[in-house]
Parts: structure tokens; C-alpha cells; sequence
């Protein structure tokens, strides 16, 4: 999987801060419910700002349906949608708790400046 | 967005990734957003996916056929060492060919191509090429040994077995043209390999060797490095 990094190429100040880290958006946005590409790519904007690429989310979905991580849904007309799985879930909590520690010790490092 | 251009942009991904998600990617790019930038996420994706399958879908019998995925499993040297090899007389045999064909032609009068010889125009232009297929020839077959070595997800150590080959193969050749020199032989040329090139012609063919190595083994490593990243993440 990508490593978390954060996308500081926009102009715009609301821009800057942008998350960037397809597999964990996909595996955040499934977190809510079952979804198929084009409502991810919409959740994950509404979520973090960040609008995905068709490429980049399928190029996160096809690892995480490798590692297990989520699990196809059966097809909706010609809509495929995706579940987290257990695993995922488990993996996705990690991640964020990884990033909670990661943001709390560093506002707090901000705070002293 | 145009479905004929949906399926176009589709067909940049392998078949084993279109075979699963090729319907429903489609229809996500139909259905979506269009542009240059989707435009351009696609094939840097589609091309990404291509050097860098997903695992689970690369042993598929329409892109990997079957007795070929088994003849690398069960001889790999022949895969690696033999058929890079083969591959690289192969291109040695047509530089040998190109010089032939444009030494009769441009120049019939001279002892040998090698200096001396026409400085632009038409001639320039096909020995430039020739001479430039020569050079390339080893980092070409290296790409191969390590597009077979990605696909197949060989072990480590024969596709660097081949890029060592082909390397010392590729610094080791040498073409030697000449009316006088060579009188006998096919069309007054001759290729001699050293056994060990960076004795005898000196350090210069070490470097050659090494550039060639280099060039060759650098795909295979981003792919390893690709590898070594998704099982750390």
C-alpha cells in the first residue's frame, strides 16, 4: 500500500492538507457502507477534498481486493460494488489510530512553537 | 464521457486486470467525469498496471500461456541464460547485416566502414542507426530477461544471471570490417568476443560492462523495490 503524504502542490490554502493515500481513502470511504467507483470517488471528495482519478482508485482496489481487505459485492446492472472486509476494517482502524498519534503529537509540537 | 474512448482507455490495462474489472471501469469512466487529467490518470495507471501487475491476477492463461509459465518454472536457465543469449546473436547476426548491406552500398570503393566513411545524408543516417542497434542490443535483451522475470515472478537469482550474460556478452563484442585484414569470412566481417574483456582491452570495458549491467537491471529493480514496498505497507 501507498504511504500516507500529503498532497502540497495546490495553490489555495484550503488545498494544502489535501490526504492522499488512495487505499486508505477507498478502505475509509467502504468504513460507512457498501459503494461502487463512482460513489467512492464522490465520498472520498466529500470526506478529505480529494477527488481520486478512475486509475488511481481502480489501481487501490484491485491491492486491496488482494490483500483481502475488501470483497466485490454482486453487480448492479454494470455498477461493481465493494464491502470492507473484517480484515479491512481491522487494518483501516490501525492505520488511523497510527494517524491519530501522528497528528495529535504533532499540533501538540505546533502549540509549543 | 465517449464510450468508444472509455473502451480505447481501457485497453492500455493487461487483459487479466480487463477480464476483472474492465466492464466496470468502463462504465465508471462513462459515467464520469471527462478530460485531459482523467485522460492522463488512466494510461499513467493502465501503464503502471502493465510493469507492475497485480499478483493476483498475473498467472492468467491468456496473457501468461500455460507450457511457457511451466518451461520458466522448470528451466529457468534456459529462460535466462540461453534464450537472452540466443536473442542477443540474433541481434548481433542483423548489426552485422546492417553493416554489410550499408557498406556494399554507400561505401563499395572503401576497405572499411569504420572511419573515413560518409559524414551526413542518407548514409549518415543508416549507420548511425546501425551503430546505435549494435550498442543497444544487450540493454534491449536485458528489458526482455526482465519483463519475463516480472511476469513470471522468477527468482531472483536467474534474471540477474542474465543481465551478468548479457553484460559481459554486450562489453566482450567486438565487429572487425575489413577487405584486407579479414579476407576470408562472411562479407569481409568478423565478430570476436574476449573472454575477459576488462583484461584485455582495460578498464574501459569494465565500465561498458557495467553501464550495460546497470541499464539492463534497473526496470527489475524498480519492480523488486515496487515488491519490497507493497509487502512492508
Amino acid at each position: 500500500m501507498r504511504s500516507t503524504q500529503r498532497v502540497v502542490s495546490a495553490d489555495t490554502p484550503e488545498k494544502i492538507g489535501h490526504y492522499s493515500d488512495p487505499p486508505l481513502l477507498v478502505l475509509a470511504s467502504l468504513a460507512s457502507g457498501p459503494k461502487h467507483g463512482h460513489s467512492m470517488i464522490e465520498d472520498i471528495e466529500r470526506l478529505c477534498g480529494t477527488r481520486l482519478g478512475p486509475g488511481t482508485l481502480y489501481g487501490a482496489i484491485g491491492r486491496l481486493e488482494q490483500q483481502g481487505w475488501i470483497e466485490p459485492l454482486p453487480v448492479e446492472e454494470r455498477r461493481q460494488p465493494y464491502r470492507i472486509t473484517a480484515e479491512g476494517m481491522s487494518v483501516l482502524r490501525a492505520k488511523l489510530t497510527t494517524l491519530q498519534r501522528f497528528a495529535k503529537s504533532g499540533l501538540k509540537r505546533l502549540e509549543l512553537l | 464521457m465517449n464510450p468508444r474512448l472509455a473502451r480505447l482507455l481501457t485497453r492500455i490495462y493487461p487483459v487479466s486486470w480487463r477480464e476483472r474489472y474492465g466492464a466496470e471501469f468502463e462504465e465508471l469512466l462513462e459515467t464520469g467525469r471527462g478530460g485531459v487529467r482523467m485522460v492522463a490518470n488512466v494510461a499513467w495507471s493502465g501503464l503502471r498496471e502493465r510493469i507492475f501487475p497485480i499478483r493476483g491476477l498475473t498467472p492468467n492463461r491468456d496473457t501468461v500461456p500455460g507450457r511457457f509459465h511451466s518451461l520458466c518454472a522448470g528451466a529457468p536457465w534456459a529462460i535466462f541464460s540461453l534464450a537472452p543469449l540466443s536473442l542477443l546473436a540474433g541481434c548481433y547476426i542483423a548489426a552485422c547485416l546492417i553493416l554489410w548491406i550499408g557498406w556494399t552500398m554507400f561505401l563499395p570503393g572503401s576497405d572499411t566502414p569504420f572511419g573515413g566513411g560518409p559524414q551526413h545524408g542518407l548514409a549518415n543516417l543508416y549507420f548511425q542507426f546501425g551503430k546505435y542497434f549494435y550498442g543497444c542490443a544487450p540493454i534491449l535483451v536485458g528489458w526482455a530477461v526482465a519483463v519475463v522475470a516480472v511476469r513470471q515472478r522468477a527468482k531472483a537469482v536467474w534474471p540477474l544471471t542474465g543481465f551478468v550474460l548479457v553484460a559481459w556478452i554486450g562489453a566482450a563484442a567486438r565487429i572487425r570490417a575489413s577487405r584486407t585484414e579479414i579476407p576470408g569470412g562472411l562479407g569481409h566481417i568478423r565478430m570476436d568476443f574476449a573472454l575477459w574483456p576488462w583484461v584485455q582491452n582495460g578498464h574501459e570495458s569494465l565500465v561498458h560492462a557495467l553501464v550495460i549491467l546497470s541499464l539492463a537491471v534497473l526496470p527489475y529493480l524498480l519492480w523488486r523495490i515496487q515488491i519490497a514496498r507493497t509487502t512492508l505497507s
